[in-house]
């Protein structure tokens, strides 16, 4: 009796404790001025970032799963979905919409509706090359990890670079299945 | 209004916090760090207010721009009004703001070797971002209050104002 | 939400009546052991009530213990009659992937196993009467999430604190009620297990 996959995070984004969601963009934009002030190279803050981001991702999975009440993620196609419809609405509101499939399934597209990290931000020249959301890849790949997915989640499109999207990569390298942790001679 | 989870914000807060430990060999330094960092979220919020009230009505009493912070700011970001606005009883230019559960203090638990570090040097700094920007410069700090009764203590906003606020509000008697 | 389902229309009675020489600080409890694993075996909390027998030092034990449910998954799948998809049996399988166990019985206790596709096992040794435990395990998954994983001092993977010197008051919003962390277990244990 495996329960149904939820296919919208609605309810569950109903019932959760909410927050203005000025606070959490205006805190994020201090933690990338904060960053871009230590570090200097733009490279690393888009690493220092995804580190972030990673860090969240492997504790937000248990708190996704525990809420939406699912037992098991094997399809990467099914996560892929539930990871747009349902972990996206349940923490920040909106959802994405997965698309352009490769031939093999193994990597997609998510696309955000509305992208609550970017409010009232203007790239400045100096800034180039700088992912301002990498934080949210870093989470897509902590989370799936957590599920024993290896992806790699990029940005294709970002309208703070005059794109006219957000859009995610999110590439599965391979998944791995549980190893009996011990050595035997342990 | 939108809205994003109270975890979400939590997450992204943790982080935040966990950086900078990283970036700091102790408390004093961290709560700087912080406070650095809500001096940044309170500058954008008074430049988001200015732009939205159209009629750009600056605040220019000191009891006027504090309960501006008390009840609109905390309002917007907190999603209330804070527990309470007081004079400090033992110096004029003082000022607290105080919140039995201040929301930045809800998740997290302050291990003993930290001592009293108080994540509130960010709500602080945002403080500290608003009044500043607004003329009034001032010197804000967090500090966790003993309740009695309650298992928590609530955490309490010092705002010390700068010498020459004091002096130009006692010259032209508006406190 | 059904807690003690097995032995029905017995209402509140007492859990049957704890083997001499045991004593129990909880009255009326059933529980005997509760171990939470993560996905690389590390034990991140033990917790035992009544367990007179003790053979092995913790380690031995939590580390016997994660080897039966692993290779007990590991068997379960490979005999289920209704899977086509069958792997051989030790080839390691992802979380979630065939067939799961959710307990098993012998004459002297009841195992209750619960694994999110995290890799996270929630395990209660009870009295082999008690009845279904998947609600109560589903519920306990939820405070490690709001007490343990919420809590940014926490570092994954890590033994779970529960010693008072680290005792902190957390609220628990999923469930209405303002909690200790440092109860955590017993919480579950009075509310659903007595």
């Amino acid at each position: 009796m495996a329960p149904v996959i939820p296919r919208s995070g609605d309810a569950a984004f109903a019932n959760v404790e909410r927050v203005n969601a000025e606070l959490f963009t205006l805190t994020y934009g201090a933690i990338v001025r904060q960053l871009l002030t230590d570090l200097e190279e733009v490279e690393e803050v888009n690493k220092q970032l995804d580190q972030m981001g990673y860090n969240i991702g492997v504790r937000l999975i248990d708190e996704f799963l525990a809420k939406s009440n699912i037992s098991r993620c094997v399809d990467f196609k099914e996560t892929a979905e539930v990871i747009a419809k349902v972990g996206f609405k349940m923490f920040l509101g909106v959802t994405a919409t997965v698309t352009n499939w490769d031939a093999e399934g193994t990597s997609c597209s998510l696309v955000l509706s509305e992208n609550p990290l970017v409010g009232f931000v203007e790239l400045p020249d100096t800034c180039h090359g700088l992912y301002y959301c990498n934080i949210l890849c870093g989470v897509i790949r902590g989370a799936l990890e957590m599920v024993s997915m290896k992806t790699e989640v990029t940005w294709v499109r970002d309208m703070l670079h005059g794109d006219d999207a957000y859009e995610m990569r999110v590439k599965l390298i391979k998944q791995v299945p549980e190893e009996y942790p011990y050595k035997d001679d342990e | 209004m939108v809205e994003v989870s109270l975890s979400a914000f939590a997450f992204l807060f943790s982080e935040l916090v966990q950086y900078n430990q990283t970036q700091v060999d102790n408390i004093a330094e961290l709560e700087r760090r912080l406070e650095d960092a809500g001096y940044a979220v309170g500058a954008r919020v008074l430049e988001l207010f200015c732009h939205r009230e159209k009629g750009n009505r600056r605040e220019t009493r000191l009891l006027g721009i504090l309960s501006f912070v008390h009840t609109t700011v905390w309002k917007v970001l907190f999603g209330k009004v804070a527990d309470s606005l007081e004079k400090g009883t033992e110096h004029e230019d003082e000022y607290m703001i105080s919140e039995k559960e201040l929301l930045v203090n809800r998740f997290i638990s302050i291990p003993k070797d930290m001592g009293t570090f108080n994540c509130g040097a960010f709500v602080a700094g945002i403080v500290r971002g608003v009044l500043d920007n607004a003329g009034f410069p001032s010197v804000v700090t967090a500090h966790f209050v003993p309740m009695e009764g309650q298992q928590r203590p609530r955490t309490t906003i010092l705002i010390k104002f700068a010498d020459e606020v004091s002096h130009m509000m006692s010259l032209l008697n508006i406190y | 939400m059904q807690f003690f389902g097995g032995s029905a229309a017995i209402g509140i009675t007492p859990s049957p009546a704890a083997p001499p020489g045991t004593a129990t600080s909880l009255s009326g409890n059933n529980a005997n052991m509760l171990y939470i694993f993560n996905r690389n075996g590390v034990c991140l909390l033990y917790r035992e009530w009544h367990r007179p027998l003790r053979t092995l030092d913790a380690q031995q034990d939590q580390k016997l213990m994660f080897g039966l449910l692993f290779s007990l998954r590991s068997f379960t799948a490979k005999m289920d009659p209704t899977s086509v998809d069958k792997g051989n049996l030790g080839v390691p399988l992802l979380p979630g992937q065939g067939c799961s166990y959710h307990s098993f019985q012998t004459n002297t206790y009841k195992l209750s196993f619960m694994e999110s596709p995290s890799g996270i096992k929630l395990i209660l040794v009870t009295h082999p009467k008690t009845g279904d435990l998947r609600d109560s395990l589903r519920y306990m998954y939820n405070l490690y999430v709001e007490y343990v994983v919420k809590n940014p001092i926490y570092v994954p993977g890590s033994a779970i604190k529960l010693n008072k010197g680290q005792l902190h008051q957390f609220h628990v919003q999923s469930y209405g009620k303002s909690v200790i962390k440092e109860r955590l277990v017993n919480i579950l244990v009075q509310m659903q297990l007595s």
